[in-house]
């Protein structure tokens, strides 16, 4: 599949965040440039607390740059904004409200009128194969379900761009490649672009179009590395030649960051 | 197994109930009490059953509930969207936080000479009672309440595209409703000590007016009778009150 680059979505430019608690401040990203193209499948892959999280926070609008800026869209992001649907690894559902008015809320919130809502929102529990769950409380769902009804609640609001930050790190493996296929068919149906946070390589190969790895704290780029696997990712691609060489080269260059990170933490 | 051991203690909280009612009973018809201090359970149930058959005793309990209810409705009303306004607003909650300090630790008994004054031995003078004793509180439950809310649910909510008012509304409402009752049943109680003392003070009915009353005239039966028509009568409305706790909260279900 070849990525469709009908221009640059976000840009993200000569980003630093820094927190500053009471005593000392974290500097969590160090001028940090990067662009997304729009389709493209973004992957970030690096040491724990080295401002994934973070990076993704900015481009959402949850949190502000200290300096520098990002672009979506020819726009600088100034606040949070639904074009940027954000899927949380903790899933976020409205435990009040039924899987049907969870994933009717952003709609609501444009004032969409009830009947198309209801109806879209229908469409897309379907598309996420919970059909038949409409009125059940997030509570009575498992995880792969709940992270599910996280996902419909986000294409249901028709973002133009995905964030999703480790989505799939707290489900069962076979929950998960259940799940990983049905966003890799979202993605090439709806043609989102997305940014997706991992720390699986095989996560990161099996999804992505370009995996960016991050340096240890302060975040920055240490690699980008364009993911030319054939699709669809099945086993016999999993077991290629290639297939191996970039999980070497990702693991490498990952490897050698939690290094880092490790001597930065025990100094 | 879980009903097996309701019914049970259901059971022995009957026969202690028998037990102690029984004692009572004996304790008074042996002599051991003066009966002007404590009359016996069978006097007070035929009190009990001579003030129904003249109505008195409905009167004075739907009218004290009326009051409870009245009061204890427009606090709510007010303090619920208050409270979610307050606790979304770090502004305006130190704004009006030096009022509320102010009026949080006044006893609903110290507003009963001023409400007198100003409004006389009236209906409104008792919901106000109710109004000025339970809303305070109410509104601090309702505050704290507010502050339970997970900010991850927020960030999702905008993320959506909820505005302020909507994530009030739609987040900060509903995911604080199961506190927000929890107190309120509190304060329902609170509504009624408000409500008893000010009609032990000044009033022409209610349960208060009747121990009150029953006390000029020496009427110890009554007194009693009023206190025992006061604890059912809470007990009632709390039955009630989690029945349509249940209906509110459906997803704690
Ligand atoms: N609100 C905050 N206040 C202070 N420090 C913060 C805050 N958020 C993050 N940090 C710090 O910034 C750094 C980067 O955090 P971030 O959560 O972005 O890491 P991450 O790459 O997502 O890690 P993980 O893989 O463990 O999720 C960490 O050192 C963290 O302690
Ligand atoms: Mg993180």
């Amino acid at each position: 599949m070849d990525t469709l680059t009908n221009g640059t979505k976000i840009s993200i430019q000569g980003v630093t965040k820094i927190f500053s608690g009471k005593r000392d401040e974290v500097i969590a990203l160090k001028e940090l440039s990067m662009d997304v193209q729009d389709g493209e499948f973004i992957v970030i892959v690096g040491a724990s607390g080295c401002g994934k999280t973070t990076l993704i926070n900015l481009v959402a609008g949850f949190e502000a740059p200290t300096h520098g800026q990002i672009i979506l869209d020819g726009q600088p992001v100034t606040g949070i904004t639904p074009e940027c649907g954000m899927i949380f690894q903790q899933y976020a559902l409205f435990p009040w409200k039924t899987v049907q008015q969870n994933v009717e809320f952003g709609m609501k919130m444009k004032r969409m009128p009830q009947k198309e809502r209801q109806e879209r929102a229908a469409r897309f529990i379907d598309i996420v194969g919970l059909k038949g769950f409409e009125r059940s409380y997030p509570h009575h769902l498992s995880g792969g379900m709940k992270q599910r009804v996280s996902i419909a609640r986000s294409l249901a609001n028709d973002p133009k761009v995905l964030l999703l930050d480790e989505p799939f790190a707290a489900l069962d493996a076979m929950t998960r490649q259940v799940l990983q296929e049905q966003l890799v068919r979202i993605y090439e149906k709806h043609r989102k672009t997305i940014i997706f946070i991992t720390h699986s390589i095989d996560e990161a190969l099996l999804l992505s179009s370009r995996i960016v790895v991050m340096t240890a704290r302060p975040g920055r780029i240490a690699q980008e590395i364009v993911n030319d696997l054939p699709h669809p990712r099945n086993a016999d691609v999993q077991l290629s030649n290639r297939y191996m060489e970039l999980k070497r080269t990702i693991w490498d260059s990952v490897q050698a960051e939690v290094m880092k990170s490790m001597e930065v933490e025990t100094h | 197994m879980k009903i097996d051991s309701t019914a049970k203690s259901l059971t022995i909280s009957i026969v202690s109930l028998l037990i102690f009612v029984t004692a009572w009973e004996l304790v008074c018809r042996l002599g051991f009490i003066e009966p002007l201090f404590m009359p016996a359970p069978s006097k007070i149930l035929f009190r009990a059953i001579k003030m129904i058959d003249n109505g008195q005793l409905i009167a004075h309990t739907l009218a004290s509930t009326r009051r409870v209810m009245v009061g204890f409705m427009i606090s709510s009303l007010v303090a619920i969207p208050f409270g979610i306004f307050l606790g979304s607003s770090r502004f305006f909650m130190a704004v009006f936080d030096p009022l509320i300090s102010l009026l949080r630790p006044l006893p609903s008994m110290s507003w009963i000479p001023l409400s007198l004054l100003w409004l006389g031995i009236t209906e409104t003078q008792k919901y106000s009672i109710v109004f000025m004793g339970s809303f305070a509180p109410s509104l601090l439950y309702i505050i704290e309440a507010t502050k339970s809310i997970d900010p991850l649910l927020i960030r999702a909510a905008k993320n959506l595209g909820a505005s302020k008012l909507d994530v009030m509304r739609e987040v900060i409402l509903p995911g604080s409703l199961p506190q927000i009752i929890a107190g309120l049943k509190v304060m329902l109680g609170i509504a009624w000590t408000c409500i008893i003392s000010a009609e032990l003070v000044a009033a022409r009915e209610g349960l208060g007016f009747m121990i009150m009353n029953g006390k000029e005239y020496f009427q110890t039966d009554t007194v009693l009778l009023g206190m025992v028509m006061i604890s059912i009568t809470v007990m009632i409305i709390d039955v009630v009150f989690r029945k349509f706790e249940r209906r509110l909260l459906p997803w704690t279900r």
